[in-house]
């Protein structure tokens, strides 16, 4: 177990750092946008172009052969610096494809995604349902004769492996974070009572909103092993987004300690009040395990994409030290980490956010619940 | 980054585990793993036979007895030791006055203690705190005077763990009262527990048990040959030894397997149409620990991994923080597991309760320490905001 980066690692470190420092969004101009932020297309650019997108995929398909720790490394420096892109959304999706198509699918399109010509997003939400890597109320359809029908059993299923245009998906995705700035989609979608992965090109989107109607649509691979490829799919993207917290809490924990150093009341720096300085040595607290457990997260992918424990072991962790950092960071800064012009409560949103993105704590634990049964004990080194 | 332990470590541990598994008599450590009373012969006979396999002291310095390892190793014999419910080397001798005599002692008083420390052939305590003197030690007050070729040892110590099993006691004692600094003055003193004019009261706790004690010393004679280090210079030694212990203070091992023990219990207890492991609050409360504690224990590894030198890294200030926490939620979980069971104390002769639901309220009761023994944990957030965050009030 070596939780040290080597020397390639650590001028990749050192890259993304200063790429997220370029693009990172203003704030102290009195009119910074508050809430969900928009795709920005520059650091987009920015991103593609070293690379990033392509990291942990083999270069068969356009991919760098890096691995899941080099994505961690990455996302943790973009959400250092609150860099909004649809970087975990492109990795799901490319993951989706990766994992979930056939050979011939793989080879024509992921390239085109891995070096950012194309943004692919993925569509999980329904509107009205708690998260689930299930699809319920958006379906497959075979394409009939005349107006569609809802597909059962084995031999509809064949029809959907079929060629463009024979698979029909209909329903509503939402909210879809980037759908608006993608310029394709891999929707999950019920076919009979299960769940298939569809490529869609042609959906109506209205901001987060993706409206399908008789869409057509490819099927990705077969429906068979669709389940398997969508937690491989969303390991990749939880991998992104807890890294991206790592870095927003890293960042937010040093601004808050230095506020409380230099802010003066009753004659006397913050630091001089122990409550409050005690409060700050538990988020430092909560910001180290946070970081071994991603650092843990991105290793274990790396051994094994399907890897769901070690996975929703990071989201829950990452789920509540990113409520203790967040809410301590606003709560120490007091009325200034309130204001928008102030970087503290944007990191803040954005740890909420990923808190409720691939699934929130809840659903982690509920998960981790049910594998009780498969251990005495915690095993992490054998 | 690597995932896997390399071949090398992976031998290793397997290696403590066999030993600990087949070495260390299963009924010794059966007793151990029940909890209830310590049993100061099991510690005896535990520690000499880690002692004569050479597992003993394995951080002290190779010619008395250590083992040279890296800290990953030290790392995963005291895991293997925990999950095999084998009890640990005395702390008060291996970690404690071990080192200090090995640092700061003469080679006379290593030659005279080393030896003996290791096999607990000496069992000691250590006489730090007083009634007075708590977080803030330095407020110590128990006075040596020299005279002669004796230091005459006058005042009260509190919180002696196992003390009344002692043979000898390792003590702050203040030489130079005059000194212009409360923590100027000090001296580290090794004092036979025999010696006439020394008094052990025993502290009885919530628990019901017996593990700390209150040690008198009325005109307590030392011969002057006992003072460790420089006379005045006590306080540095304090310091390193706090150091020493709060290094791998996280028993990682012990609370994976106490959680273990409790999952076991959800399972066996019957509630309504199933099991108590079944209950969806019960369950995610398990996963939460496993998953809390499977974040502290890649800390802890991570932390070892990067203290290469022996110089404790301020870091370990977050394992004992989050380690005591979280033994504390594991017993805490324990007692609601047992339920109306832990109403039960002692085991009866005649009861149809386990013996594990007797001793959760005890247990849990007893553990409300870990949070203040080893430097409390308000002590280790300010060693973390001054050490760490630099935040000086």
């Amino acid at each position: 177990m070596d939780f040290t980066f080597d020397d390639e690692q650590k001028a990749l470190q050192d890259a993304v750092r200063e790429l997220a420092a370029r693009n990172a969004p203003a704030e102290a101009h009195g009119d910074v946008p508050v809430g969900p932020a928009a795709h920005d297309p520059k650091a987009w650019s920015a991103i593609a172009e070293m690379g990033l997108l392509a990291l942990p995929f083999g270069e068969d398909v356009g991919g760098a052969g890096a691995s899941t720790v080099e994505v961690a490394i990455a996302a943790t420096e973009l959400g250092r610096a609150r860099v909004a892109t649809a970087y975990a959304e492109a990795l799901t999706a490319a993951g989706l494809i990766a994992f979930g198509g056939s050979d011939e699918q793989r080879a024509k399109l992921l390239p085109d995604l891995l070096d950012g010509t194309s943004l692919v997003v993925p569509a999980f939400a329904e509107p009205g349902r708690a998260w689930s890597l299930e699809a319920y109320d958006v379906t497959a359809s075979g394409a009939g004769a005349g107006s569609p029908r809802s597909i059962r059993g084995s031999e509809a299923e064949e029809k959907l492996r079929g060629v463009q245009g024979d698979v029909t998906l209909t329903g509503t995705k939402e909210p879809v974070p980037y759908a608006d700035a993608a310029d394709k989609l891999v929707v999950t979608a019920r076919v009979g009572d299960r769940t298939g992965l569809f490529l869609v090109d042609g959906a109506t989107v209205s901001g987060m909103r993706v409206r399908l109607d008789n869409t057509p649509a490819v099927a990705l691979g077969s429906v068979d092993d669709a389940a398997r490829a969508i937690r491989a799919g969303v390991n990749l993207g939880i991998l992104a987004v807890t890294a991206e917290a790592l870095g927003a809490m890293d960042a937010a924990l040093p601004m808050t300690v230095e506020y409380l150093k230099t802010r003066k009341q009753f004659g006397v720096p913050l630091a001089a009040f122990q409550t409050l300085t005690q409060r700050a040595a538990d988020m430092y607290v909560s910001l180290e395990l946070a970081r071994s457990t991603v650092l843990y997260e991105g290793m274990a992918l790396a051994a094994d994409p399907y890897d769901a424990t070690a996975t929703s072991r990071a989201k829950v962790v990452i789920g509540q030290s990113g409520r203790h950092v967040g809410q301590e960071a606003i709560q120490l800064h007091g009325g200034i980490g309130m204001t928008a012009e102030y970087a503290v409560g944007h990191h803040t949103a954005r740890l909420t956010a990923i808190e409720h993105t691939f699934g929130d704590t809840r659903w982690h634990l509920a998960r981790l619940a049910g594998a009780l049964d498969d251990h005495e004990q915690v095993d992490l080194l054998t | 980054m690597r995932l896997q332990l390399s071949d090398e470590d992976a031998a290793f541990q397997q290696q403590m585990r066999d030993f600990f598994t087949t070495e260390i008599p299963a009924d010794l450590r059966e007793r151990w793993a029940s909890g209830g009373e310590v049993s100061a012969d099991d510690i005896r006979e535990s520690q000499r036979l880690l002692n004569a396999a050479g597992l003993a002291v394995p951080h002290w310095p190779v010619e008395w007895g250590g083992k040279d390892w890296t800290q990953l190793q030290r790392h995963l014999y005291l895991q293997e030791m925990q999950a095999a419910s084998v009890p640990p080397p005395l702390a008060f001798n291996a970690s404690m006055v071990g080192p200090v005599i090995a640092t700061f002692g003469s080679q006379e008083q290593k030659e005279r203690f080393l030896p003996a420390t290791a096999n607990l052939d000496i069992w000691w305590c250590q006489g730090f705190s007083e009634p007075n003197a708590g977080s803030d030690l330095a407020s110590l007050r128990t006075e040596a005077v020299l005279d002669g070729d004796e230091w005459v040892v006058n005042g009260q110590k509190t919180w002696t763990t196992l003390g009344q099993h002692a043979d000898w006691i390792f003590a702050l004692v203040r030489t130079e009262p005059d000194a212009p600094k409360k923590q100027m003055g000090i001296s580290f003193l090794l004092i036979d527990m025999k010696t006439p004019g020394i008094t052990v009261r025993p502290i009885q706790l919530i628990d019901g048990g017996h593990e700390v004690n209150e040690v008198f010393f009325d005109n307590v004679r030392v011969p002057a040959d006992q003072l460790v280090g420089e006379r005045g210079k006590g306080w540095t030694i304090a310091k390193f030894l706090l150091g020493n212990e709060r290094v791998g203070v996280a028993p990682v091992g012990t609370i994976k397997r106490a959680l273990a023990s409790a999952k076991g219990y959800a399972a066996a207890a019957r509630s309504g149409e199933g099991t108590l492991l079944q209950e969806p609050l019960v369950a995610a409360r398990f996963a939460e620990l496993e998953t809390q504690l499977a974040a502290l224990e890649l800390t802890v590894l991570r932390v070892a991994a990067n203290s290469r030198g022996e110089k404790p890294d301020p870091a370990s200030s977050i394992l004992k923080l989050r380690g005591s926490q979280l033994q504390q939620d594991v017993f805490e979980f324990t007692i609601d597991i047992a339920g109306p069971a832990s109403l039960e104390w002692q085991q009866p002769d005649d009861t149809d309760l386990q013996s594990w639901a007797a001793v959760a309220t005890p247990t849990y009761l007893n553990f409300r320490k870990a949070s203040i023994y080893g430097g409390s944990n308000e002590v280790q957030r300010s060693i973390i905001a001054s050490g760490i965050l630099g935040l000086k009030g």
